[in-house]
């Protein structure tokens, strides 16, 4: 224990530290006060006065998006805008002129703008001293107004700004989504993050996704200007801060594909479509419908505009390709199929009683789509001509568990993680959730058979759809979708590895779900996507919805033997999907897969005429 | 010569450049918002606030140490719980996180976090024998000082949240541990920085082997010292490299705001022009018609300084430097001559953290800081900052009234 004389003695020492810590702090800040108000005082005095300091801002410009082939799909050209800026209220003579009624009535005859609104936003700006937006994106022939009269009308300028474009229109809007100027909720809990009022910011799609890449950091240089706005030196203590240019990004979107599909799906009213590469999991397309043009909003809409477009009966801001869930009807008889196959409930030879149009279970009976009955079947056969009677009876065998485990081992029911905002997960309903909606033990006899043919709870969207398609196509090895390529310049970026190993299953059963597949196409219930001389295989379905009429739905990959690209179509209300939802994916691969030659010709020679198509399912 | 005995009283120069303070604040804020426009009027609420900081100073002086000695860690962990709801619940402006409202009151936990970190260490290193060179002795304080430290950073307020190590160090040094030390343990950090600062590694070799050759540390801290700054030294390069782009801006943002060019550094060169233009002499109270300033959207808060050097001059602005240097010499001071050692901390721990938010406010409003949001104490537009500074100071007196007390 130290005496308290020790003590003080100690303190004493650390006291001495202290102090001069704090004597060393005061004397920078002194130092820094005569610097500014005795050695520099003049000069500050000066820019005080008559001369002002402004900050020119550098905008970056932000990244631009190319397909896979560097085909451009957004970019950002020059606007002009029509501002104020204000002066300092010690201008007074300068602030009283920009108010007099001749300077307010020329300025808005050059802007072409109500009177009363400029006068209004002048006042605001000479009050706040932020600069004040008059014309936004302003037409060439105001833009050469201003600049012929700025000179006399000290404070009107214009303001170059890049403006985001897409030079494809309604293309792949839903996917590249748009980029609007920032709001007043966004910029309060984004300005940490460098955001100004008037920034662009990615509202959905890859502008929102990768927001961080593609924008850039604006610079900005200080500028000592004169009472007429003019530029006289630039400012020693700010030196200029150069703008970084944002990232610009690489898709996987192939515009050859992208452009076959909205072709194929331009009479659709409501749907979606993707195609999905099935060798890595990279999106060639990506089609909703109805489409909007992501330019209207970089050129700013009005406000009845905007409602029409985000709260309209179709909802074309809505991108039904991730965000619409659907009910995948018979397409999901290829997870009945694999799920029965994988664990032991049938082999592709497995006949059950022969489908008569209807089948009774319990007290309660179920149609088949063919009323007349397909007799009797196997397993392959009943996918290739859809017998849902088949299926009815298959569906108990296989048993909730395994048939869920299945669906969502390929994808279905969750996010599949692509590289897009607000993806939805979908449904698929399992043993615990049955519990919650119904109390344990009273859950409704038949769901298996309806389950069995895809209705019932299960909802997906066409993106996963697409996705298990793609994984079938390749023996069931696990696929992370995504839609950006590259980062242009960031040879670090790498693209998500799938989380799932996959699905794992015999040989023999991978060729009978071909097999089945191969023969929708070829002579079942697809055939409206039969291509002379390309093996496709697919599968239709019809979806039943209390919305109206069936929504039609079908997938399909090609080639066979060498899959290279797998595609979902799902369209709304329409009626059978070999009839509605076939023929867009059809035109496709058409487009893809034959030569330029043979794009128009009716028929081939030599090869089976197909345009057939049976009202289906 | 008969012995006086005299009675303990409060400290007077303390409390008299204490109170011209706030007086100056009160006239300067009067001056910064009479300009019409947003805020006029806001001084007659300041001065409302400054007599409830005076009633909660005369409360906080009158309330026996030992009291704030036996309830330090219910403090500190009620503090922890306001700083974790300011993340959940709190009410953003400007781009962060930072006040919670209760009613009609909105304030700022991490005001009440430095506070509340301060008695936590002082009962603790109050309370152990001081052998701060045993691991058991220090870590649990710098952990203890981090988890503030961590939740005011995420909100975030870097420059709020750099005063918790700035009190944790300045009481590790008045409890015992030796400056060389202290230097050793904090080298990592510097390490750190200068990387950030300079890009590479050489700068801070030769400071370490400067360091270790002063200070001749124990085998045992040497290892521990040089394994630090090698991880560090490995690390640091390797991850940067592998950031993207933004990333780094990102940190680079975070470190220093004021790089953030038309926001921060618009700001400091006004700043700069109204101090400037203000000469020796100043344009006068109430007369500041560098208007300028009327740009400035914080001259009442966080650039009340630069509105002091503008219309007071270099006279005025070396006043209020004289004014806060009374303070925080006289507040040293009480930590030396009381007998009681937590008290004594406890004086040490409140004037470092007054002195380092004067710093940072002043040297950023001449453009030597960056621009971090701190207001300066005392003299600042803001009714909790202005009541918190009066409960600091309370507590000073507090110390000043019971020196004598073992």
């Amino acid at each position: 224990m130290l005496s308290s004389n020790q003590t003080r003695l100690l303190r004493e020492s650390r006291f001495t530290l202290l102090a001069a810590c704090v004597a060393i702090g005061f004397g920078l800040v002194v130092i820094g006060l005569l610097r500014l108000q005795v050695v520099q005082h003049d000069q500050y005095v000066e820019l005080a006065k008559e001369n002002r300091v402004r900050l020119e801002v550098l905008r970056a410009p932000r990244g631009a998006i190319y397909d896979r082939h560097g085909e451009l799909l957004a970019d950002s050209a020059p606007s002009f805008n029509v501002v104020f800026r204000p002066f300092p209220s010690e201008s007074v003579a300068s602030v009283r002129l920009t108010m007099s009624p001749r300077y307010i009535a020329h300025l808005s005859a050059l802007a072409e703008m109500d009177s009363a609104e400029v006068r209004r936003r002048v006042a605001l700006a000479n009050q706040s001293g932020q600069t004040a937006m008059l014309r936004h994106n302003a037409p060439p022939p105001i833009v050469a107004g201003v600049e012929e009269w700025r000179s006399e009308l000290p404070g009107l300028e214009v303001q170059i700004e890049p403006l985001r474009h897409y030079p494809n229109g309604t293309l792949a809007s839903h996917l590249l989504g748009y980029a609007g100027e920032i709001n007043d909720v966004e910029m309060d809990s984004l300005q940490q993050d460098g955001y100004r009022p008037g920034d662009l910011i990615g509202r959905t799609g890859v502008e929102r996704r990768y927001e961080d890449i593609l924008r850039g950091r604006d610079g900005a240089e200080f500028v000592v200007v004169n009472a007429m706005g003019k530029r006289v030196s630039s400012l020693n203590e700010g030196p200029p801060l150069p703008p970084v240019a944002g990232h610009s990004l690489t898709l996987t979107i192939d515009l050859k594909v992208q452009r076959a599909l909205e072709e194929a799906m331009k009479g659709v009213e409501r749907g979606g479509a993707v195609a999905i590469d099935p060798r890595d999991g990279g999106v060639l397309g990506m089609v909703s419908r109805p489409a909007y043009d992501p330019n209207e909003f970089s050129e700013g809409l009005t406000w009845a505009r905007w409602r029409e477009l985000s709260s309209g009966g179709a909802n074309p801001l809505l991108d039904r390709a991730l965000q619409g869930m659907y009910p995948p009807g018979s397409t999901f008889k290829i997870v009945t199929m694999l799920a029965a196959l994988r664990y032991g409930a049938a082999t592709p030879r497995t006949t059950f009683a022969p489908c008569t149009g209807r089948y009774f279970f319990g007290d309660r009976s179920f149609a088949c789509w063919k009323p007349s009955g397909h007799g009797v079947l196997n397993l392959i056969e009943a996918l290739q001509n859809s017998c849902d009677v088949y299926f009815y009876q298959l569906g108990p065998r296989v048993g909730l568990d395994h048939l869920m485990e299945t669906a969502r081992a390929l994808g279905l029911g969750d996010r599949t993680s692509v590289d897009l905002p607000q993806e939805r997960r979908g449904l698929i309903p399992d043993a615990a959730w049955y519990d919650r909606r119904w109390g344990a033990g009273h859950w409704r006899k038949g769901m298996m058979l309806n389950l069995a043919i895809g209705q019932g709870e299960i909802l997906v969207t066409p993106l996963q759809l697409a996705l298990m398609t793609a994984e079938v196509a390749v023996n069931g090895r696990a696929l992370c979708p995504h839609v950006v390529e590259a980062i242009v310049n960031e040879p670090q970026f790498k693209v998500a590895r799938p989380a799932s190993s996959g699905i794992t299953a015999d040989a023999a059963v991978w060729d009978a779900l071909h097999t089945g597949m191969e023969r929708v196409i070829d002579t079942g219930t697809g055939s409206a996507a039969h291509i002379p001389g390309l093996r496709v295989a697919g599968k239709t379905g019809t979806a039943q919805n209390p919305h109206g009429k069936p929504h039609a739905l079908f997938v399909c990959y090609a080639p066979v033997d060498n899959p290279q690209i797998a595609i979902a179509v799902v369209v709304e209300n329409v009626g059978h999907g070999g009839t509605f939802a076939a023929p867009p994916a059809g035109a496709v691969l058409r487009k893809l897969f034959l030569p330029d030659s043979l794009q128009n010709a009716k028929s081939i020679p030599g090869v089976r005429e197909t345009t057939e198509v049976r009202d289906a399912d | 010569m008969p012995i006086r005995l005299r009675v303990p009283s409060i400290d007077v120069p303390l409390a008299l450049a204490s109170i011209a303070l706030v007086t100056i604040g009160l006239l300067v804020v009067y001056s910064a918002t009479s300009v019409p426009g947003a805020h006029q009027g806001l001084w007659t609420r300041q001065l409302m606030w400054a007599g409830i900081a005076l009633v909660a100073a005369w409360v906080a002086a009158t309330i026996p140490l030992r009291v704030y000695d036996s309830l330090a860690y219910p403090i500190y962990g009620i503090s922890l719980l306001m700083l974790v709801a300011v993340l959940v619940v709190g009410t953003s402006a400007m781009g962060a996180k930072r006040w919670l409202d209760i009613g009609p009151i909105r304030f700022q936990p991490s005001e009440i976090a430095k506070l509340a970190t301060v008695l936590m260490l002082a009962r603790r290193f109050d309370k152990q024998k001081l052998d701060l060179r045993r691991v058991r002795h220090w870590l649990p304080a710098l952990l203890l000082t981090l988890v503030p430290f961590a939740l005011v950073a995420k909100e975030p307020d870097l420059g709020t949240a750099v005063s918790f190590p700035v009190i944790l160090v300045t009481m590790y040094f008045w409890a015992g541990l030796p400056v060389g030390q202290l230097l050793l343990g904090l080298s990592p950090v510097f390490n750190a920085l200068l990387f950030f600062v300079t890009g590479t590694l050489w700068w801070f070799a030769g400071l370490l082997a400067i360091l270790l050759g002063v200070a001749r540390p124990r085998i045992v801290s040497l290892v521990v010292v040089l394994v630090l700054n090698g991880a560090v030294a490995f690390a640091l390069p390797h991850v940067w490299h592998h950031m993207h782009d933004y990333q780094r801006r990102r940190i680079e943002t975070f470190l220093n705001p004021g790089n953030d060019p038309y926001g921060a550094g618009y700001q400091i060169i006004q700043s700069q022009i109204a101090i400037g233009s203000g000469g020796v002499t100043g344009k006068g109270y109430l007369k500041g018609s560098q208007k300028a300033l009327a740009f400035l959207p914080m001259r009442h808060t966080d650039f009340i300084y630069s509105v002091v050097g503008e219309e007071l001059g270099l006279l005025g602005a070396l006043t209020v430097v004289i004014l806060y240097a009374v303070v925080i010499v006289r507040g040293f001071r009480l930590a030396v001559v009381t007998r009681n050692g937590f008290a004594s901390l406890l004086t040490v721990g409140l004037v470092s953290a007054f002195f380092y938010h004067i710093m940072v406010n002043m040297l950023m409003t001449i453009g030597w800081a960056p621009v971090t949001g701190l207001p300066l104490p005392l003299l600042s537009y803001g009714g909790t900052a202005l009541l918190v500074n009066g409960i600091q100071l309370g507590l000073l007196q507090n110390v000043a009234l019971r020196r004598q007390e073992g």
